[in-house]
C-alpha cells in the first residue's frame, strides 16, 4: 500500500518492498478522536483579563475551533488520517449508525458529532456550523443533568477505534476538559474508568489530555487522570520519551486567549510522531556506539495528486485503481517471484539475480559513522541535495546514549563544528556521506519549543553529483556601486533578520484546498488567492526605493564608463545574441534607453498596446516579442505565432 | 565515441606492435572509415611495450600529427614500463632501443596534444571512477526584481539564468522481465543470471530475436473499481472512459471537468523576486531543503552581470542572504529560496536553494539536551541523561583529536582538507557500472569486490584513528555505555511493569481474580491480553488463543464483502506477536493452518481468497524458526505454506 511507504524518501522504492519488518502488518496511519467535555463551566467563557477585545470563547466553544482548524489541516498535510469528535456530558445522545452500531451498548450523554473516518465535505460543514452558527450550538450543547460515567466515555472511544480504525498504528484520543477529578465522590466509577482506561492502552491507543484551567481552580492531574494515561507508547516500540510536564494547563490568566493556548499545544500534537528510523547505531568512534532514532521533521507537502471520479452512482466516487503486472509477450499476470532485474547495456540485457542484487548494494550494515570533525566553515551552502533527517538519542540499545549524544551536541554547537559521516539508512540502502549539523534548541516568546534541540544528517553530494559553473564573463562591480547596493540591502531586513517558515504558507498548496473545499461544500469560489509570499512591495518602495533609484543612476554611470574603456577590445567579448537584450537595471531608467549592441529597439508598453490596436503585433520581430514578453514574466518559448497569440492574449485579458 | 575494435587474434596484434607507428596509422584508416565526416568523439588507444622497432620516418610522423590534429583525434599511449616523472616512474638500465621509442612516441603525442602515460598509472586509474561532464542547461531564465516593476518605477530588475549546481546522479535503473512462456520450461530453468544466446533451434519469433535472453518485459495493466454494494465481494470495474477527473478533499471525491482543472491552480507569472535579507549567522543550514542552483547574470549582458556583481558583493560583505520567492515558469507553483553570494577568484554568482514553507514543517517536540524539567517543573542539571564534565572534557578532546580540516594532502603535499566533496564517488552508482560492464563480457564469473575507492571513506583514516586511540578510550569509560542484551525481558516481566502514571495496580481492580476470561466480540484484543496476563500454563494460553481464534472466524464468515478483514487482520497480528513472545508459536500455527484450511475451502462464507491475500500481504503466516527458536516450522515450509494451495 502506498500509505506504508509515506515515510520513505524518494527512489528507493524497491529495496523498501522487501523490508517490511515484523510489524509491517499495521499500516503507518494515525487516527484522532478528539473528546470534548460540555458541562456548565466548559459553557462558561472565562471572564475578561484586561483588553476587552480579547476573544471571549467558551473552553467548549474553543475546543469545537481547534478541532474545526486540524480538521482542515489534516486534510491537507494528512489525506489518509482519520479524525472524529465526540462530546460528552451532552443532553442529547447519539452513537454510530445503526447498521455499524450492531450489538453495541447505549452510551448515554455522548454524542458522536463526527464519527471516526477521513474526513469528508459534510463533515467539515457540520462542525462548521456548528463553531460558527449560533443557534445550531445552542441547540446540541445543553449539559445533561446526570454525570456522565468516564468508565463509558472511555469504552465508547474504544468501540469507535476498534471498529473504524481497525490496524491503524496511531490512535489517539484528545480529551479536552476542565473537570480534573469527574468522579471524586464514587470510587466504584473511578476504578472501572482505570479499566476502561487500561483497554485502551492495550488496544494500542495513546490518551493526550489537554486540561483546562478554571479560574481559581488549577488542574490537577493527578486527582483522576494519571490513573487514565499511561507514559509509553504502547505497542510501538518506536514511542519517544514522553515531554516531561506534557501539556502546560491551559490557563487563561496569563494573558494568551484560551484558544490561542489551546490550539498551539493541539498543534503541537498534530502530526503522529513517527520515526524514520529506529535505534540505528551511531558510532562515535571505532567500537564506540549509542543508538539514535531519525525523525522527518522538514518536508515538501504537495498536493494530492488528481484521481479518477466515477459519476455514474448516487454520488460522485473515487475509483480505486488496481495495477496488475503482466507479460508482454503473452499478456498473463505475472507472480512477483519471477520478475527479473535486467541492465541494458548497448543492446544486450544484462541480468543478476535477486542476490546478487543485494550483494551488489551492500556497503555494509544500516548506521551512522563518524569519520571525523570539520569546522562548520567547511561546508558550503551549494553542498546540499534534500531535506535533512533530524536525529535524536534513544536509549532502546545503548544505556547512556543520551548523555553521550548530548555531549557530542553541545561540544559541536559550542566550537561550531560538524563530523561526517558514512550513513547507512535502512538494510541494503544506498550509502551516502553525511554532515552531522548540530541544532540548538529554539523557543518561541511564550516558551514553546519551535526547533527541537539536536542533531540534523545533512547528505552531501558525491564529486558525481557536483555540475561545472556554467561559463561567463566576469564584471567586477566598482566599490561606489557595492556601497549604493549594501544601503539598499540594509534597510530590507526581515523581522530580526531570520527567515521564519511559520510566516510563509505555502501560496499554491492553500489555494487548491481552499478551491476543492469551496467545490465539495458546493459554495462560491474565492476570488483572489491570500498570498503571503508576495514581497511587499509598498513597504519596499517607501524604505528603499530612493536608494534603489540612486543605486540605478550610480550602475548607469559606472557601466558607462566601463563600456567606454572595454568597446574597442571587447568586440570579441559582446555577440548579438537573438532575444538578448540589454539589461535594463531600473525601470526609472529605461524609457531613456533604447537596445544598444543588438540592434533591436526596444518596444515598450505603450508601442506594444498601439501595436495590439492596429492588430500589427505580427510586425514585431521575434526577439522584440521575447524581450516584451519576457519583462512581462511571461514565456518567451515556442514560434513566431505563439509569440504573437501570448501578447495578444495579454492585451485581452485586460 | 568511436570504439573500433582490434582484431582480437594475438597473431594479428603482434604483426601490428611490430610497428606502433602503423598500427597508428591503420587505426587513423578504421576511425575515418567508420566514422566519415559525423561527429564522433575519437580517440586512438595505443597500447604497446616499446620494445618493437619503430620505422620513426620524421615526415612520416608529421603527417601522421596532421592527420589526427585535422581530424580532431585524440592518441593515448599508454606503455609498458614507460618513464613519467609526472607519475613518477623511471624504469633503471632501459634498454637503448625501447627509450628511443619512448622518445619517438612521446614527441609525437606531444605534437598533437594527446596523452602520453605508463602502464603502472593507467592500472591504477582504473579503479577510480570517471566523472561525467554534463553541459550547463539553464533551469530558468527571466528576472530577479526587488520591488514590482509594474507599479513602482524605483523596482530593481536584473536579467538572470539559473542552473543547477548539484543535481543527484542516479545509478543505472534495472527494468523488469520474466521468462517467456515458450522458454521457460527445460533447460532454460536453471540459468540464472547470465546473458544465455537464443536457443539454436527456437523458430525465433520476432521478439526473441530481438531479445536474445528469453525474456520478456513487464507491463502494468490498470484497471478501476469503485464500491458497490450489490456486487460480488462489494467492488465493480469501471471502464476508464467513464471515469473523470477529479480531487479528493478528504474522503469526498470533487469533480472538475476537463475544461475547469485549472481552476484548483494558484496563477503565478515567472520571476525571481527578493522578499527581504536575513543573516548568515540566523540561518540555520538544515533548514535548507533541496538540490542547490547558480544564478549568473544574462551571459552577453555587461550591464546585468555588473549590476548583479553590486549585489553578490553587498551580500557578502554584509554577511547577508537574501530570501526570495521563485516562479520558474508562468503558472508554476512559487518556492522559496535562500540567495547565497558566492565569490572566488575568477567567478561570482548567488546559489540558491529552496527552504520550507508553512506546512513543510513538522512541530514534533523533543525534551531538552542540555537539562532535565521533571514533571513538577524543576530544572535539573545532573542527571543520567545529561553528561557531566568528564564526558563533556572527554567528548571535547575526541572531537578535537579527529579533526579533518587539515588531515589530507594537497597537491603539492601541503595540508588539505581530508576527505572533499570532489574526493568522495557515489558508491552505488559505480558498483552497478562496474557490475554491469563486467557481467557483459565475462558472463559466467562472479562480480569482482568494489573498488577500493567506493569505501575507503566509509571508515575514519586508520592513521587518525591510532592518533586518537587515547582521546576515544578515555572517552568509552566517562560515557559508561551498556549495551542493551537482546529479549531479556520476559512479557510477563514487561507487561507487569506496565501501570498508569499513578502507579495503580489496574488488575487489581479487576477484582475476584478470575482463572479464565471469557473474550467477547466487542473489545477482544484487550481481552486477550488481559487473559494471557492471568493465564496459568499453556492451557490458559491455549484457551485465550482458541477464543480470540474463534471470533476472528466468526467476523470473516459475518464479513459483507472485505469489511471486517482489516480487524481480523490486526487480531490475527496481535495473535501471533503475543505467542511469539510467549513462546508458544505451535499455538498459532496449528490455528493459522485450520484458519487456511477453513478460507480456502469456503467455509467462512464463500469465497475468502482475499482474505487469504491479506494474510500472506500482513506477513501473518507461519511462525518459523528463524523467527522463534521453539518453533518447528523451517523457512521452506513457511513459504509453500502462504501459497494459496
Amino acid at each position: 500500500m502506498a500509505d506504508e511507504n509515506k515515510w520513505k524518501p524518494p527512489g528507493e522504492e524497491e529495496e523498501e518492498e522487501e523490508e517490511l519488518d515484523e510489524t509491517a502488518y499495521k499500516s503507518a496511519k494515525d487516527a484522532v478522536l478528539f473528546v470534548i467535555e460540555v458541562s456548565e463551566s466548559m459553557l462558561t467563557a472565562p471572564p475578561p483579563v484586561d483588553a476587552k477585545k480579547q476573544e471571549r470563547d467558551t473552553p467548549t466553544s474553543a475546543a469545537l475551533k481547534c478541532a474545526y482548524a486540524l480538521m482542515q489541516q489534516r486534510i491537507i498535510s494528512n489525506p489518509n488520517d482519520m479524525m472524529g469528535v465526540l462530546l460528552y456530558g451532552t443532553e442529547q445522545s447519539k452513537f454510530q449508525e445503526e447498521e455499524q452500531a450492531r450489538g453495541t451498548l447505549a452510551y448515554p450523554h455522548c454524542y458522536l458529532l463526527t464519527d471516526l473516518d477521513i474526513p469528508a465535505a459534510e463533515d467539515v460543514k457540520a462542525l462548521r456550523s456548528l463553531v460558527e452558527d449560533e443557534e445550531e450550538s445552542k441547540k446540541l450543547l445543553v449539559p445533561s443533568k446526570d454525570r456522565v460515567s468516564m468508565a463509558n466515555v472511555l469504552f465508547c472511544a474504544n468501540q469507535i477505534f476498534t471498529t473504524k480504525a481497525p490496524n491503524f498504528n496511531s490512535r489517539r484520543l484528545f480529551i479536552v476538559t476542565d473537570h480534573d477529578d469527574p468522579h471524586e465522590k464514587d470510587k466504584a466509577l473511578k476504578s472501572s474508568a482505570a479499566v476502561r482506561a487500561k483497554d485502551l492502552y492495550d488496544l494500542g491507543v495513546i490518551i493526550e489530555l489537554f486540561p483546562i484551567s478554571r479560574p481559581n481552580h488549577e488542574f490537577d492531574r493527578s486527582k483522576f487522570y494519571d490513573d487514565i494515561i499511561y507514559n509509553a507508547r504502547p505497542m510501538d516500540p518506536e514511542a519517544p520519551a514522553p515531554i516531561s510536564g506534557t501539556t502546560a494547563p491551559t490557563s487563561t490568566s496569563d494573558g494568551i486567549s484560551l484558544l490561542h493556548s489551546l490550539l498551539s499545544s493541539i498543534n503541537s500534537k498534530a502530526v503522529a510522531r513517527r520515526a524514520l528510523f529506529s535505534s540505528v547505531p551511531f558510532e562515535i568512534g571505532p567500537g564506540f556506539k549509542i543508538s539514535v532514532k531519525g525523525y522527518i521533521i522538514f518536508k515538501r507537502q504537495e498536493p494530492k495528486r488528481s484521481c479518477y471520479v466515477w459519476l455514474e452512482g448516487e454520488k460522485p466516487q473515487i475509483a480505486a485503481g488496481v495495477t496488475t503486472q503482466m507479460a508482454d509477450d503473452t499478456a498473463r499476470t505475472v507472480e512477483k517471484v519471477e520478475i527479473k532485474k535486467a541492465y541494458k547495456f548497448g543492446g544486450e540485457q544484462i541480468t543478476f539475480t535477486p542476490e546478487e542484487v543485494s550483494v551488489l548494494r551492500h556497503f555494509g550494515d544500516p548506521g551512522i559513522r563518524i569519520i571525523g570533525f570539520k569546522p562548520q566553515s567547511m561546508l558550503p551552502v551549494w553542498a546540499n541535495l534534500k531535506q535533512s533527517t533530524f536525529i535524536y538519542p534513544s536509549e532502546d540499545d545503548y544505556v547512556g546514549s543520551t548523555r553521550v549524544f548530548s555531549a557530542l551536541q553541545q561540544k559541536l554547537l559550542k566550537d561550531k563544528k560538524i563530523a561526517v559521516a558514512w550513513f547507512v539508512a535502512r538494510k541494503n540502502a544506498s550509502p551516502v556521506v553525511a554532515a552531522i549539523i548540530p541544532g540548538a534548541e529554539k523557543l518561541d516568546e511564550n516558551g514553546a519549543q519551535i526547533t527541537p534541540p539536536g542533531m540534523w544528517l545533512c547528505p552531501l553530494p558525491f564529486a558525481d553529483d557536483i555540475r561545472q559553473n556554467p561559463e561567463t564573463t566576469l564584471i567586477r562591480a566598482p566599490d561606489t556601486l557595492i556601497d549604493s547596493m549594501r544601503v539598499v540591502v540594509q534597510q530590507l531586513q526581515l523581522p530580526k533578520a531570520v527567515y521564519d517558515p511559520h510566516k510563509y504558507p505555502n501560496p499554491a498548496l492553500q489555494w487548491h484546498y481552499r478551491i476543492l473545499q469551496a467545490m465539495a461544500l458546493e459554495e462560491d469560489l474565492p476570488e483572489k488567492p491570500e498570498d503571503k509570499t508576495i514581497p511587499k512591495y509598498k513597504q519596499i518602495d517607501k524604505r528603499a526605493g530612493s536608494y534603489i533609484i540612486d543605486w540605478g543612476h550610480e550602475l548607469h554611470r559606472r557601466y558607462e564608463e566601463w563600456r567606454k574603456e572595454n568597446e574597442s577590445s571587447a568586440v570579441l567579448g559582446k555577440r548579438p545574441t537573438p532575444g538578448g537584450k540589454d539589461e535594463i537595471a531600473v525601470r526609472g531608467a529605461k524609457k531613456t534607453k533604447t537596445g544598444e549592441g543588438d540592434g533591436t529597439p526596444e518596444i515598450d508598453d505603450a508601442q506594444m498596446k498601439k501595436a495590439f490596436e492596429k492588430q500589427s503585433v505580427g510586425k514585431m520581430t521575434i526577439p522584440q516579442l521575447r524581450t516584451w514578453l519576457q519583462s512581462k514574466g511571461m514565456p518567451v518559448s515556442g514560434k513566431k505565432a505563439q509569440l504573437v497569440e501570448r501578447v495578444e492574449g495579454h492585451f485581452e485579458q485586460k | 565515441m568511436a570504439t573500433v575494435p582490434m582484431p582480437a587474434n594475438p597473431k594479428v596484434e603482434l604483426m601490428l606492435m611490430d610497428s606502433a607507428i602503423s598500427a597508428i596509422v591503420i587505426a587513423i584508416q578504421m576511425i575515418t572509415k567508420h566514422c566519415k565526416k559525423l561527429k564522433w568523439k575519437r580517440r586512438i588507444v595505443l597500447v604497446t611495450d616499446g620494445r618493437g622497432e619503430i620505422d620513426a620516418d620524421p615526415d612520416g610522423v608529421a603527417e601522421i600529427s596532421k592527420k589526427i590534429k585535422e581530424d580532431e583525434m585524440e592518441l593515448v599511449v599508454v606503455g609498458v614500463d614507460f618513464d613519467d616523472l609526472d607519475y613518477g616512474f623511471k624504469e633503471e638500465d632501459k634498454d637503448y632501443d625501447k627509450a628511443t621509442n619512448e622518445t619517438t612516441l612521446k614527441a609525437l603525442v606531444e605534437d598533437c596534444d594527446g596523452i602520453f602515460g605508463t602502464m603502472q598509472q593507467a592500472i591504477e586509474e582504473l579503479g577510480t571512477p570517471r566523472l561525467k561532464i554534463t553541459r550547463p542547461v539553464h533551469s530558468f531564465k527571466g528576472q530577479l526584481t526587488l520591488g514590482n516593476p509594474g507599479t513602482y518605477d524605483s523596482a530593481l530588475c536584473i536579467d538572470i539564468e539559473r542552473y543547477p549546481r548539484v543535481m543527484i546522479r542516479k545509478p543505472l535503473t534495472a527494468s523488469q522481465f520474466v521468462q517467456r512462456t515458450d522458454l521457460s520450461n527445460g533447460h532454460h530453468s536453471t540459468q540464472s543470471s547470465n546473458t544465455v544466446m537464443p536457443d539454436a533451434d527456437d523458430p525465433g519469433s520476432s521478439a526473441a530475436q530481438a531479445d536474445p535472453n528469453g525474456l520478456t518485459s513487464v507491463k502494468n495493466a490498470r484497471t478501476y473499481q469503485v464500491t458497490d454494494e450489490d456486487a460480488p465481494g462489494g467492488k465493480r470495474d469501471v471502464s476508464r472512459d467513464d471515469l473523470a477527473k477529479g480531487y479528493e478533499f478528504g474522503r469526498t471525491a470533487v469533480h472538475i471537468s476537463e475544461s475547469d482543472l485549472n481552476v484548483v491552480k494558484l496563477e503565478t507569472q515567472a520571476g525571481l523576486e527578493i522578499i527581504g535579507f536575513v543573516n548568515w549567522s540566523n540561518y540555520d543550514r538544515y533548514m535548507s531543503m533541496s538540490v542547490s542552483c547558480v544564478i549568473i547574470a544574462q551571459k552577453t549582458n555587461s550591464k546585468a552581470i555588473m549590476a548583479l556583481s553590486s549585489l553578490i558583493h553587498a551580500l557578502f560583505e554584509l554577511e547577508s542572504y537574501a530570501i526570495a520567492r521563485l516562479v520558474t515558469k508562468t503558472n508554476k507553483e512559487p518556492v522559496m529560496v535562500l540567495l547565497a553570494p558566492s565569490i572566488e577568484v575568477d567567478y561570482e554568482c548567488l546559489l540558491d536553494v529552496q527552504l520550507p514553507f508553512t506546512e513543510d514543517v513538522r512541530s514534533y517536540r523533543f525534551p531538552p539536551l542540555d537539562k532535565v524539567i521533571t514533571v513538577s517543573g524543576k530544572e535539573i542539571k545532573e542527571h543520567r541523561n545529561l553528561p557531566d564534565d568528564a564526558l563533556s572534557k572527554a567528548m571535547s578532546d575526541y572531537v578535537d583529536r579527529m579533526d579533518l580540516s587539515t588531515f589530507g594532502k594537497g597537491d603539492e603535499g601541503e595540508e588539505a582538507e581530508y576527505m572533499p566533496m570532489a574526493d568522495t564517488y557515489s558508491p552505488i552508482l559505480h558498483r552497478i557500472d562496474q557490475a554491469v560492464r563486467w557481467r557483459a563480457v565475462h558472463a559466467n564469473e562472479p562480480v569482482p569486490p568494489a573498488y577500493e575507492i567506493l569505501t575507503r571513506y566509509s571508515k575514519p583514516p586508520e592513521e587518525l584513528v591510532a592518533k586518537a586511540q587515547r582521546q576515544l578510550e578515555k572517552l568509552v569509560a566517562a560515557a559508561d555505555v551498556k549495551k542493551v542484551p537482546p529479549k531479556t525481558q520476559s512479557r510477563k516481566r514487561t507487561r507487569n511493569a506496565i501501570t498508569p502514571l499513578s502507579g495503580l495496580d489496574v488488575t487489581a481492580l479487576l477484582g475476584s481474580n478470575p482463572k479464565k476470561v471469557k473474550i467477547t466480540p466487542e473489545n477482544p484484543i484487550p481481552e486477550f491480553k488481559q487473559a494471557l496476563d492471568i493465564a496459568d500454563g499453556v492451557d490458559g494460553i491455549r484457551d485465550a488463543a482458541q477464543q480470540l481464534a474463534a471470533i476472528i472466524k466468526t467476523q470473516i464468515k459475518d464479513s459483507f464483502g472485505d469489511i471486517a478483514y482489516p480487524r481480523a487482520v490486526e487480531e490475527l497480528g496481535v495473535l501471533r506477536e503475543e505467542l511469539m513472545d510467549l513462546e508458544e508459536p505451535g499455538i498459532y500455527n496449528d490455528l493459522i493452518k485450520q484458519l487456511k484450511k477453513k478460507l480456502l475451502a469456503e467455509e467462512l462464507g464463500g469465497d475468502r481468497r482475499e482474505m487469504w491475500w491479506e494474510v500472506r500481504k500482513n506477513r501473518l503466516g507461519l511462525i518459523e524458526k528463524k523467527s522463534s527458536e521453539v518453533s518447528t516450522v523451517d523457512e521452506e515450509e513457511a513459504k509453500a505454506f502462504l501459497l494459496s494451495k
